[in-house]
């Protein structure tokens, strides 16, 4: 058997894991008999599959799983959370033997023997014995049907790994059988490949089982020919039989076989991305090159270059897309496991799952996701009795929603508990020397401050969220990503805090500003508006001076001036709205150039240190543009509010 | 534009060594040629606001983002404006284990020599105006004295900037 089918069952089960327990925990809400049907799938694929593949621990165990949900199937064994608990362990354990079989084997025997046990315990005596015989004695006897069965594996399917003769041996575990081989399709000795399966079988078999035990045991054959023919009277199928198109196996196929996709290692995506990047720039060039010698042939070209290079761009960013649903799933187990140990009865709600978000992101979101769960679990939602007594429902709820707005993903993690408490965190952030005590600070600037290092307000540490790494951690994850966060909160209805994530991490769509001879790019994502600045009407606040944009003031700061240059000596200046954590700025330039795609690239070790940008790009001609860092700013602008001159300090780093 | 000379060379031998010789404000200057990676002319610098002056831009080298140093704030030389025959020498040089391109102010590049590294003297004591931790040693080339700089130290991004040296502008 090739390395390649071990690897390629490897992924397969670790997907129909992935899946199992989505399953599992769908069933806890709705027993539905499909689901039960679907969780039994995944169980005997994985033990069939496993075994043939030599993963006998992972095969064993899974038998006794099986097992009890045949039972659940029969309906002699209700779902209940202790089922699911023990399955969703069981789960666990399968994913280690899979992942690690020689480990697991030895350091998780114990543990597989404490599940076995309790499975048994939970589906009655005579579980561990064969699975027919039980049935036997414990299911009233059907009668007996018989069944014409004829089996043709794929062409394939030998070097895939199958066996057929461990299928017929299965089958023909089920009741009185007779093989018949069909030679029809083999070929002349001289055509034959060897490594091709050619043969097929006809069975005949009486079995009180229904027609699913049967296509269960041929349920990883799935590219084989098969056809089950019931005999006699009785041919209709069982009325309380499940719909043999029901979409359980449906999903399951397309779990394992991708429907027509194909597994790319995600290295090679992210080459591709660099050259795209790199096309784009040489493509801007040529834009340039071609407008400068104006030859209307050599434009028409052009042209359609730029057409072709924003449909590849648009295919290739699209590739890299992934339903943020991936991350989300894993958080049903989290959110259940975490409202058992603290003893709080939370809902997990998700919405927009199906909004997409690069790899690359999504990748890096799981940890700040979970954390945020879990600080919304425990620290945001109080317990059962505090509840009812604010006359909220006993049990909480945590939505996990996502959005899609221009160029960026929202992710909302919004719970209904007590709301973040602006007096402790004031409290804290004194005690911790964040803020002067007589420092004034809007409420969304207070609620930033849970962001701060070290700032945590709990009373005690639990085990769930006071491990030391804190919502900076979050905020760190998410500068990275160059994403910003927002809180919401109401003191006893709850916290919302929303993640803006930018689509894609590689290319964004970028505003060009002039400020003298230099060009910047602010990215488009965090522009709410362009005014002139001579329109606007200036206004003083506590010593600031400030923009009226129609209702609002907004501070503003030169451009010129935070980056030391000198002043400005243009006529018709323009201010850039620019937005970030919940506060607004605006940035005084020269003018504004207009919107261009932009490729980042990071700026070196030795500008690491330079506060305020986030990159940098190659324009059109080749000159060499910074990206702005509008967070950056509007944090040292802030910073800064009370000195006359405001100018970007140094990091340490 | 950027029409320069590709510069190919390797050691000749263990104790013998190419330099590429380079002038600023009239010193003459040596690196060994295996950290460079080529010559150009002048690209247009953008400025990057607030940064230290030894790495006060970036420029474009073929589509990468490269610093451009001047290395006379960290040698301690007056930065004259001349108008003569200024180069860029692009270096590849591993920063912190990361190889890293560097594009390095010139005034002109005059040549490529071979050196013996064992006949390096020590800088004198007396007139060494350039911080010592920079300098390999001094190498004597048709009468001229060559200071051979060590790239490592030069261009270590942690080393702290020099007080402002007083531009002179003539």
């Amino acid at each position: 058997m090739s390395d390649t089918a071990t690897t390629m069952f490897v992924q397969e089960a670790r997907d129909l894991l992935e899946g199992l327990e989505d399953m599992l925990l769908d069933l806890e809400a709705d027993p539905r008999p499909e689901k039960v049907d679907a969780v039994f799938r995944a169980l005997h694929t994985i033990k069939g599959s496993g075994a043939m593949f030599g993963f006998d621990d992972l095969s064993q165990f899974t038998h006794h799983f099986e097992d009890a949900f045949d039972k659940v199937r029969e309906g002699r064994l209700a779902v209940d959370g202790r089922l699911v608990d023990l399955s969703l362990r069981a789960r666990d354990l399968m994913r280690s033997l899979l992942e690690d079989a020689e480990g697991a084997r030895t350091r998780e025997a114990e543990a597989r023997a404490v599940l076995i046990r309790a499975t048994a315990d939970l589906t009655g005596p005579g579980t561990q014995a064969d699975r027919a015989t039980s049935a036997q004695a414990a299911a009233p006897p059907k009668e007996a049907t018989r069944f014409d069965i004829f089996f043709r594996p794929a062409p394939d399917d030998l070097i895939n790994g199958m066996r057929p003769d461990l299928l017929i041996e299965e089958i023909g575990a089920l009741g009185p059988i007779s093989v018949a081989l069909d030679l029809g399709r083999v070929p002349p000795l001289d055509d034959l490949d060897p490594t091709r399966c050619w043969l097929g079988w006809h069975m005949s078999l009486t079995t009180s089982q229904g027609e699913d035990a049967l296509r269960d045991v041929f349920i990883f054959a799935d590219e084989a020919e098969l056809t089950i023919t019931p005999h006699t009277a009785m041919a209709a199928p069982e009325p309380d039989s499940p719909a043999p198109d029901d979409p359980a196996p449906a999903r399951d196929a397309a779990v394992t076989r991708g429907g027509g996709s194909i597994r790319v290692e995600s290295q090679r995506l992210d080459d591709m991305m660099d050259r795209l990047g790199e096309l784009v720039i040489v493509q801007a060039r040529l834009d340039q090159i071609s407008r400068r010698i104006g030859d209307p042939m050599l434009e028409t070209v052009v042209e359609e270059i730029d057409r072709l290079v924003t449909g590849l761009r648009d295919t290739t960013l699209s590739t890299r897309m992934l339903p943020i649903e991936m991350v989300f799933g894993k958080f049903r187990r989290v959110v259940r496991d975490l409202s058992g140990e603290l003893e709080k009865t939370v809902a997990l709600v998700t919405e927009g799952g199906e909004t997409e978000i690069d790899k690359s992101v999504i990748d890096k979101l799981s940890e700040p996701l979970v954390h945020m769960i879990r600080n919304a679990i425990d620290h945001g939602i109080d317990d059962a009795e505090t509840r009812r007594k604010a006359g909220k429902p006993a049990g909480g709820t945590v939505r996990l929603s996502a959005t899609q707005e221009g160029g960026e993903v929202l992710i909302t993690i919004a719970d209904d508990g007590r709301g973040l408490d602006a007096d402790a965190i004031r409290a804290r952030a004194v005690e911790r020397g964040l803020i002067e005590e007589a420092a004034v600070l809007s409420e969304a600037e207070l609620h930033q401050l849970i962001f701060a290092p070290g700032f945590s307000t709990a009373k005690e540490l639990t085990s769930i969220s006071g491990r030391g790494v804190g919502m900076d951690a979050v905020k760190t994850t998410v500068d990275a990503l160059r994403g910003q966060i927002q809180v919401a909160s109401t003191a006893g209805r709850g916290t919302a805090i929303t993640l803006r994530l930018p689509v894609s991490l590689a290319i964004i769509d970028g505003l060009l500003v002039r400020l003298g001879d230099a060009v910047y790019v602010i990215p488009l994502s965090s522009v709410e508006e362009c005014v002139e600045l001579d329109l606007a009407e200036r206004h003083r606040e506590s010593g600031r001076t400030m923009l009226q944009i129609r209702e609002t003031l907004v501070p503003f700061l030169d451009l010129a001036d935070i980056f030391n240059q000198p002043a400005s000596t243009e006529p018709r200046r323009r201010v850039v709205i620019v937005r970030a954590d919940g506060a607004r700025l605006g940035l005084v330039v020269d003018d504004i150039l207009g919107q261009n795609q932009t490729v980042i690239k990071t700026l070196s070790v030795f500008h690491r240190d330079v506060a305020g940008f986030a990159g940098a790009t190659i324009l059109g001609d080749g000159a060499v543009a910074l990206i702005l860092d509008v967070a950056v700013m509007i944090r040292t602008a802030l910073e800064a509010r009370d000195t006359p001159s405001v100018r970007l300090r140094r990091q340490a780093r | 534009m950027n029409g320069g000379a590709r510069i190919a060379g390797t050691p000749a031998s263990r104790s013998s060594e190419m330099l590429l010789l380079f002038s600023l404000s009239g010193e003459t200057f040596g690196i060994t040629v295996s950290n460079v990676s080529e010559v150009l002319d002048p690209i247009p610098p953008t400025e990057i606001p607030n940064a230290d002056p030894f790495a006060a831009a970036v420029v474009n080298v073929r589509g990468a983002i490269v610093p451009l140093i001047d290395i006379r704030r960290r040698l301690r030389i007056r930065v004259t404006t001349e108008d003569g025959d200024t180069r860029i020498v692009v270096l590849d040089l591993p920063i912190g284990g990361v190889p890293t391109k560097i594009a390095m102010i010139a005034d002109a590049v005059t040549k490529v020599i071979e050196t013996d590294l064992g006949a390096l003297e020590p800088i004198p004591e007396l007139g060494a105006r350039w911080p010592k931790k920079f300098v390999e040693g001094v190498a004597r080339h048709d009468g001229d004295l060559v200071v051979l700089l060590d790239p490592q130290t030069l261009f270590d991004p942690d080393e702290p900037t020099a007080p402002d040296m007083q531009e002179t502008t003539t």
